[in-house]
């Protein structure tokens, strides 16, 4: 028996479109984990334990997806990351376990190919837990859907960059639920989008609990013909009082056929709270570009500043050095031929 | 040995092609080794002067011309002239997120030096340490994003670091004293005096003399609506300190 799960809330983003799509049906390897001993990995063989709210999560768990489940146990403490890689033809679905008053540094890796890929994440944090959780996106495959999902208990916080530097088109869904009183998440997101690339990012976030703070924070860059669309989601339920709910989205176009929309979205259902949110969509900032060059930098290499500065702010807590030089080189080559490779 | 000329140099803002020029034949000559002060009240075209020469795509030349050893640099792209040799000491430095003070500054030299000879990052580094010591500026400032969150004063600074490190041939230096105390300004004109030599000249724009008596000019001049009015030796600032500029005589250009 097949429920009718909801269609998730995309705007402008043809979710409905992709998902006639079918996922590739290869069987491939599950992720690769690198984990300290006391983190417990799994691979279920039926996708039982990914939750289905919305019809994609069904699109997403439909066979074959291969299961990766994590535990980290509660009191669990280290700096050293987990660091997780999806298969190099396909997706799949992973399942993260946080114990009670854990600290953990988590880093998810998608260099994927293929020809269409799901892929589903859900992580669940305990009270108390802190995560430091880092996403690199740079699949290779040509459509990829992403349902990413972060719910937290009391106290619970996480601290989530994600870097979308990949060559698909399709859609990221992320959620953050601070269903406990005092949870708090940070989500910053860093796209880079070339070629004919059209990706839509949709990211929700919201107040259950009580004092409970979310901040969405979304920077996206788009040369050649490529199309971004950022959605930002702040959701305050009833109940949730003394909670926040901030958000940013900013998109920077750089060719003449690229286009961008940053959307911002609030809905508030409490009285004593706070809530905002900023948008824009611009060009180059000409100012920045003249007073680089009026020191005899060559417009080429005072693009390149001025825009790994923008992004920056979508990427600054990435302090993994190799990482952000391999960002940083993959801004200054996309400059460089902008209509994709 | 150099000249910078500028001839009966009209310009107007590029997107208001319908306005009136802001200047409306500009005579000035300037020759290496020489400090040149141009003052006169706000408004009337000393900063679209500097930023004309410098290249700033906001402006055109609607009529006149601009030579460097008899060589026209109108139609050189702001970065070439840099290169060339301008350096404009900006009195509003934008600021940019995610590059570095120190990496900027580096990056600037380098695109005077060819490929195979960039300058080698330890003797970089030494010169930045010792320039920023002499402009007392703290050692942070070099790891800190250009120009991010810096004061009024410090942003002063970091442009007359740039102006130390990068050595151009031509400094334009745009109301540089605005904003700063009389210690900062001291160390400023003392920054700007190590520049002297046969290397080098400048255009200091400024409203006050104060500056002046820390960096003692050999020419100064006057501008009022878009003309250069007067010019004298440094005695001439002096005498405006006095006197101001009302009683000088309007350009005789009708707008």
């Amino acid at each position: 028996m097949i429920k009718r799960l909801p269609m998730a809330n995309t705007p402008k983003i043809p979710l409905a479109r992709y998902m006639k799509e079918v996922k590739d049906s290869a069987k491939v390897p599950p992720m690769a984990v690198s984990a300290a001993a006391g983190i417990s990995v799994r691979h279920p063989s039926a996708a039982a334990g990914f939750p289905r709210r919305i019809s994609l999560d069904d699109w997403l768990a439909a066979a074959p997806q291969q299961i990766t489940e994590l535990t980290i146990p509660a009191g669990y403490h280290s700096a050293e990351p987990v660091l997780v890689t999806g298969p190099a033809n396909g997706g799949g679905l992973l399942l993260i376990h946080v114990g009670a008053g854990a600290q953990v540094a988590l880093q998810e890796r998608w260099p994927s190919g293929g020809q269409t890929l799901g892929v589903g994440v859900q992580v669940d944090v305990a009270e108390d837990a802190h995560v430091d959780w880092l996403t690199y996106d740079s699949f290779q495959a040509k459509m990829v859907l992403v349902s990413r999902t972060a719910a937290l208990a009391d106290r619970a916080t996480l601290n989530w960059t994600l870097a979308g530097f990949a060559q698909n088109s399709g859609a990221t869904l992320i959620n953050v639920n601070l269903r406990g009183t005092g949870a708090q998440a940070t989500v910053n997101v860093g796209v880079l989008a070339s070629g004919t690339q059209h990706v839509g990012y949709t990211t929700a976030m919201t107040n259950y609990g009580r004092k409970s703070k979310g901040h969405i924070n979304q920077r996206g860059v788009i040369v050649g013909k490529a199309h971004l669309i950022f959605n930002g989601i702040g959701h305050i339920i009833k109940g949730a009082r003394g909670s926040d709910n901030q958000q940013e989205n900013r998109v920077l176009m750089l060719g003449q056929d690229s286009r961008g929309d940053a959307d911002p979205i609030l809905l508030i259902d409490e009285n004593d709270v706070t809530a905002g949110h900023a948008a824009s969509v611009t060009r180059v900032d000409q100012t920045q570009l003249y007073y680089l060059m009026s020191r005899g930098l060559p417009k080429a290499l005072a693009q390149r500043l001025v825009i790994r500065g923008f992004l920056e702010a979508g990427l600054l807590e990435i302090t993994d050095k190799d990482l952000k030089a391999d960002l940083f080189k993959q801004i200054d080559e996309t400059l460089v031929n902008p209509d994709g490779k | 040995m150099s000249t910078l000329e500028i001839k009966d140099l009209h310009v107007k803002v590029k997107a208001e092609p319908e306005h009136p020029e802001i200047l409306k034949g500009v005579n000035l000559t300037i020759n290496s080794g020489e400090i040149h002060a141009l003052m006169g009240p706000n408004g009337n075209g000393k900063s679209t002067l500097a930023e004309t020469l410098m290249g700033n795509p906001r402006y055109v030349v609607s009529q006149g011309d601009i030579l460097v050893d008899g060589q026209s640099i109108v139609s050189m792209p702001v970065d070439e002239r840099a290169r060339l040799g301008f350096f404009l000491g900006m009195q509003y430095p934008a600021e940019i997120n995610g590059v570095t003070n120190a990496e900027f500054i580096r990056a600037a030299i380098n695109a005077r030096r060819p490929d195979d000879d960039q300058i080698p990052i330890m003797t970089f580094l030494n010169q930045l340490d010792a320039t920023m010591a002499q402009l007392k500026m703290p050692e942070d400032m070099a790891d800190r994003y250009l120009n991010q969150g810096f004061s009024g004063g410090e942003k002063k600074r970091n442009e007359i670091l740039q102006l130390m490190m990068i050595r151009p041939h031509w400094a334009l230096l745009d109301e540089i004293d605005s904003g700063l105390d009389i210690d900062a300004l001291r160390i400023v004109a003392d920054g700007v005096n190590s520049m002297r030599g046969a290397a080098f000249a400048s255009l200091i724009i400024t409203h006050y003399e104060r500056l002046l008596d820390y960096i003692t000019p050999d020419v100064v001049h006057v501008m009022k609506d878009g003309r250069i009015i007067e010019t004298g030796g440094p005695e001439l600032a002096h005498t405006l300190e006095q006197t101001g500029y009302e009683h000088l005589k309007a350009g005789d250009g009708h707008d």
